[in-house]
């Protein structure tokens, strides 16, 4: 039972099956209402009737039967009845064919015959000076016909409210069923390894199409994961492939060679190349770390004005020492929400690049400003740029430009400092020619 | 030293024991968590080195186990590459230090070398003083044999850090994660920068060297 509430069929005829209850509650107390103003309404007329005819006849018999002929002389058939009969009971005036009730006062049903037919009125027993007694009756058949009518019609509203539950409830079933029909065959598909379908959506915004559109994005999102996983895969293969190849050839030498100074020099060299090969394990597994999000769970607020101060402090003695000018402009009093060594790391990467790969003399720029929501950090140098076509690719892995191939690196610095970007919800792009120039927006937190 | 190393991976286990016993140490090893545990309760050691992944119960599970006992022998912990959460679950769990894999044998030992001296309860001198050296943690200020010698606060966070561990190696990566708080090795020489100019600062008017470089390992302040 519960589970048919559940379902979205169930949970329209559960709604539809409301509303006719209130369309029924609401005819029922319409009935009552409606047939009892009709009653009152009945007996009003019944007693002013009453007070005229008594009015007319002066309390007297004689004259209150003169005034019953009058009105029965041209009566109607909405017209009252009346009866007027003496103390003994007998009648004196009046066609209304029943026995005239002894007790004064309203009586709801008073049965009646007319033209031979048995019909019920409601009547008004007054008992005259004289102690004859004048009944005035009112056919009860216009309650009758507009009860029946209010039956009818409530009956009818009942019913139209009853079908057009079960419609619609049938017809927003059948849509749901539909649409998620369609949902559910792409996920089979996907499942299927159709990897590039989409949920299909209509373009109307409706809650269908934002569940698509979200799965949309989580689609694309564990795509992109998927794909970078394949160029990661390739890519490690490609570029491991070197140094492991220097690292057989050194390890070679040192088992051919015979003199004692050369083998430990390739030992030497050999262990140095292993280190390296280490070294970009490590950095590969940490961009892969920050890449599944999960530093997320431990992210604080840290004043990044101050993290950058540090991180150029400790760089000043190295930039002067290779004859670069370091110039900076941070503004004080900006915060992000994150994960302190990562963004250390981000920046140390960044000053790193500018430190290794331009030459002496070039200036190296380091700016922190806050514009609106974003804090932007730019790490820039005057050196010889990139080429274009090196651009896109720079933050991929092993991506490395001309400038930087003659220096030693893995391609991975810049990688790493996208991730770690991408971890804090932030983004980097590179700033136009000349020079060279890496800009890091991160939505700024508490300072 | 007596030193329990808790580790799985038979090559490291030999090599790290290896290397330890050259140095002189007590060596005492084990393949297995519960074994572990069962061993570093059941004897005295001045040293533990524990793996995190270990089988039979966890290496963080060891070491939170032996510190609820009361048991403070302080402990190194060892771990695969990546990891930025274990190293803080590590040392929130009770390690006192922390070493990622693959490491040189050189920074392992450094680390077993400052694990084994550190008192157990610590609270600091303000003024630490190495043969004529005098730094003041609270001014601020170092002198040597009375001559005031001015510093930048990462030379003297250098220099103090250098201070706080005499006699002892201070590894490369040991002085970034302490005196920058890097868990990361910049491409940057920035310590030997930063302790190039720590020297020709400490040295200026003295003859002989106050800090020692021990080749291929690290730094000490020569007392």
């Amino acid at each position: 039972m519960i589970q048919l509430w559940r379902s979205t069929f169930g949970l329209v005829v559960l709604v539809a099956a409301c509303f006719a209850l209130a369309t029924l509650v609401i005819g029922v107390v319409a009935y009552e209402v409606t047939h009892e103003a009709l009653e009152i309404q009945l007996d009003h007329r019944v007693a002013i009737e009453t007070h005229a005819l008594i009015d007319e006849g002066d309390d007297g018999p004689t004259g209150v039967a003169a005034a019953i002929r009058r009105r029965e002389a041209a009566r109607s058939t909405a017209s009252l009845d009346y009866l007027l009969v003496d103390p003994s009971g007998r009648g004196v005036a009046g066609l209304l064919d029943a026995t005239a009730p002894i007790t004064p006062g309203y009586l709801e049903l008073l049965h009646y015959r007319r033209d031979g037919e048995h019909r019920i009125a409601q009547a008004l027993t007054t008992r005259l000076p004289d102690n004859s007694r004048l009944v005035v009756a009112a056919d009860r058949g216009v309650i009758d016909e507009m009860d029946a009518t209010l039956l009818k019609l409530f009956a009818g509203a009942f019913g139209i409210m009853l079908l057009l539950g079960i419609g619609a409830a049938w017809l927003v079933g059948a849509v749901t069923r539909a649409r998620l029909s369609r949902i559910d065959r792409t996920a089979l598909a996907i499942i299927d390894g159709d990897l590039a379908r989409r949920m299909p959506t209509t373009g109307t915004g409706d809650e269908f199409d934002r569940v698509s559109a979200t799965l949309n994005r989580m689609l694309d999102r564990i795509g992109g994961l998927m794909d970078n996983l394949r160029q990661v895969s390739s890519d490690v293969a490609h570029d491991l492939r070197t140094p492991l190849t220097r690292l057989h050839n050194r390890l070679d030498e040192a088992l051919t060679t015979e003199n004692m100074d050369d083998k430990r020099q390739a030992i030497e060299a050999a262990a140095a190349q292993s280190r390296d090969l280490l070294d970009i394990f490590g950095a590969l597994l940490r961009i892969a770390e920050v890449e599944a999000l999960s530093p997320r769970a431990h992210f604080q607020d840290l004043p990044l004005d101050q993290l950058v101060e540090e991180l150029v402090d400790t760089y000043r003695p190295d930039m002067e020492a290779s004859g670069h000018l370091l110039i900076t402009a941070i503004v004080p009093q900006i915060g992000v929400t994150g994960d302190r060594r990562l963004l250390q790391q981000l920046v140390t990467n960044l000053l790193d690049n500018a430190l290794r790969h331009t030459p002496s003399g070039t200036t190296v720029r380091v700016e922190l400003v806050h514009d609106g929501a974003v804090a932007r950090l730019t790490v820039a140098d005057d050196g010889h740029g990139v080429a274009p076509e090196d651009a896109p690719r720079l933050f991929q892995r092993f991506a490395r430009a001309e400038r930087s191939r003659s220096s030693e690196g893995h391609g991975l610095g810049l990688a790493l400092v996208a991730a770690v970007a991408t971890a804090h919800r932030g983004t980097v792009s590179l700033l136009t020619p000349p020079g060279f120039g890496v800009v890091v927006e991160l939505p700024v937190g508490k300072a | 030293m007596r030193i329990l190393i808790v580790e799985d991976d038979a090559e490291t286990n030999r090599f790290v024991a290896r290397g330890l016993t050259e140095l002189g140490h007590h060596v005492v090893t084990s393949a297995d968590g519960r074994d572990g545990l069962f061993q570093a309760t059941g004897d005295q050691f001045d040293a533990l080195i524990v793996d995190r992944m270990l089988p039979g119960l966890d290496g963080l599970s060891l070491i939170k186990a032996l510190r609820a006992a009361g048991n403070t022998t302080p402990a190194l912990m060892l771990t695969a590459v990546g990891g930025i959460a274990d190293r803080v679950e590590g040392l929130e769990g009770g390690a006192d230090d922390y070493l990622v894999k693959p490491f040189a044998f050189s920074e392992l030992a450094a680390r077993v070398h400052a694990l084994g001296r550190r008192p157990a309860t610590q609270t600091e001198a303000s003024v630490l003083v190495i043969g004529a050296i005098e730094l003041d943690l609270h001014r601020r200020t170092v002198t040597r044999d009375g001559r005031r010698i001015a510093l930048q606060p990462r030379e003297f966070a250098l220099l103090a850090e250098l201070m706080r561990n005499p006699r002892r190696v201070m590894t490369r990566t040991m002085l970034l994660e302490r005196v920058w708080d890097f868990d990361f090795d910049p491409k940057t020489n920035i310590v030997e920068t930063h302790l190039s100019r720590l020297r020709s600062k400490l040295n200026a008017g003295f003859d002989d060297d106050a800090v020692e470089t021990v080749r291929g390992a690290g730094y000490m302040i020569r007392s």
